[in-house]
C-alpha cells in the first residue's frame, strides 16, 4: 500500500470528497507535504476565528477547510490520514462508523505492541468520544461525513493520526484558534497528545505502519461490504 | 403549499442534539429538489440535508441553532 503524498492538505481533502461522491467502497491513506491547519468550514466562518486564521497564516500554517465535523487538526508530514468510503447498509449507525475506523487503527497499532483505548481527551485538539488514545493521550482523532448519494447513503469516515509530534511553535497558534472557535472549552496542551514515533521509539520502523493500517482497514471494509451484499 | 424541511428521525440513534453548521442556500433562494441545502453536525458527524422539493427556501432555524430529530428547520414553497 502506498501512502498518497499530496502537496497540500486541500488536495488530500479534495481527493477524499471525490471518493465520497463516487460512492463506492474505498480506502485512502495520505499525508501532505505542506503544513496546514484544517478546520471545519463552519468554524472558519465564525468572526472570532478570523484573527487566529490570519495569525496562523503569517506563522506558516495556512488554514484550510474541510467538510466533516470536529475541530482544528494539524496537517503536514506529522499527520497520517486514513479515509474510508463506506456505502451505508440499513441499520448502520454513527457508532458503527467509529468502531470501524478505530478498530482498524487499534489492530494496526497492536501489531507494533501499542495498546490503545478510545475516548475523549481533555485539552486535545478536535476532541470527541472517538479519539484513539495511547497511554491516555490522543494519538488519533476521527470524524465522519454522511452523504446522500444517487446510489444511496454513503459515509466518509476519517482519521488523522500523529506520526511525529507537531512542532512546539504550533501549539500556541492552534490554541488561539481553538479558544476562538470554542470559547467555553479548556485550551489545548501539547502533553495531551502523543505521536507514533514517541510510542515506537527505536523498536520499529514507523514507515511500516501505514501498510499495517491499510491491511487492517481493507479487511474490515471488505468484511462489511461482503456482509452488505449477502444481506441484499 | 409549503414543504417542511425536517431533521430526519433516522439520521442517528439516541436523543443527542445537533447543530446547524451551514445553510448552503440563502433565505428566499430558489432551490431544486435533491440539492444540498444545509449541513448539520452531531457527534463529529456532518450530515447533509437536501431539499425535499423545488421552490423558494424559507429558513426557520439559523446557522448555529441547536436542533433535534424531527425539528422543522425551514420550508420550501
Amino acid at each position: 500500500m502506498i501512502v498518497a503524498a499530496f502537496g497540500t492538505a486541500s488536495d488530500g481533502i479534495a481527493r477524499e470528497m471525490a471518493l465520497l461522491q463516487q460512492g463506492r467502497p474505498a480506502i485512502l491513506l495520505w499525508h501532505s507535504a505542506a503544513p496546514a491547519l484544517v478546520v471545519p468550514a463552519a468554524l472558519r466562518r465564525r468572526p472570532a476565528v478570523q484573527d487566529g486564521v490570519a495569525q496562523a497564516d503569517r506563522a506558516g500554517w495556512p488554514v484550510v477547510d474541510r467538510r466533516s465535523g470536529g475541530g482544528i487538526v494539524p496537517q503536514g508530514p506529522c499527520t497520517l490520514n486514513l479515509a474510508l468510503v463506506v456505502p451505508l447498509q440499513p441499520g448502520f449507525r454513527l457508532e458503527d462508523g467509529y468502531h470501524l475506523i478505530c478498530g482498524a487503527l487499534a489492530e494496526a497499532l497492536a501489531r507494533f505492541d501499542i495498546p490503545t483505548t478510545t475516548g475523549a481527551c481533555e485539552n486535545a485538539f478536535c476532541d470527541g468520544k472517538w479519539n484513539v488514545l495511547a497511554q491516555g493521550r490522543k494519538l488519533a482523532g476521527t470524524a465522519q461525513r454522511w452523504h446522500s448519494g444517487a446510489g444511496g447513503p454513503v459515509a466518509l469516515i476519517h482519521a488523522a493520526l500523529l506520526m511525529t509530534p507537531p512542532a512546539p511553535a504550533l501549539w500556541p497558534i492552534m490554541d488561539r484558534l481553538h479558544r476562538a472557535a470554542f470559547p467555553d472549552s479548556a485550551g489545548l496542551q501539547a502533553g495531551a497528545h502523543i505521536a507514533l514515533t514517541d510510542l515506537m521509539g527505536a523498536r520499529a520502523n514507523p514507515h511500516s505502519f501505514p501498510g499495517a493500517l491499510a491491511r487492517a482497514a481493507e479487511d474490515r471494509l471488505t468484511s462489511l461490504t461482503t456482509r452488505g451484499h449477502k444481506a441484499a | 403549499m409549503a414543504t417542511e424541511i425536517i431533521i430526519p428521525s433516522d439520521l442517528w440513534e439516541g436523543d443527542e442534539e445537533s447543530v446547524i453548521t451551514a445553510w448552503l442556500a440563502d433565505d428566499g433562494a430558489q432551490v431544486r429538489e435533491g440539492a444540498l441545502i444545509a449541513e448539520i453536525m452531531t457527534a463529529k458527524v456532518q450530515h447533509e440535508i437536501c431539499a425535499p422539493a423545488s421552490g423558494k427556501l424559507s429558513i426557520l432555524k439559523e446557522q448555529d441553532a441547536v436542533v433535534a430529530k424531527g425539528d422543522v428547520i425551514g420550508s420550501i414553497t
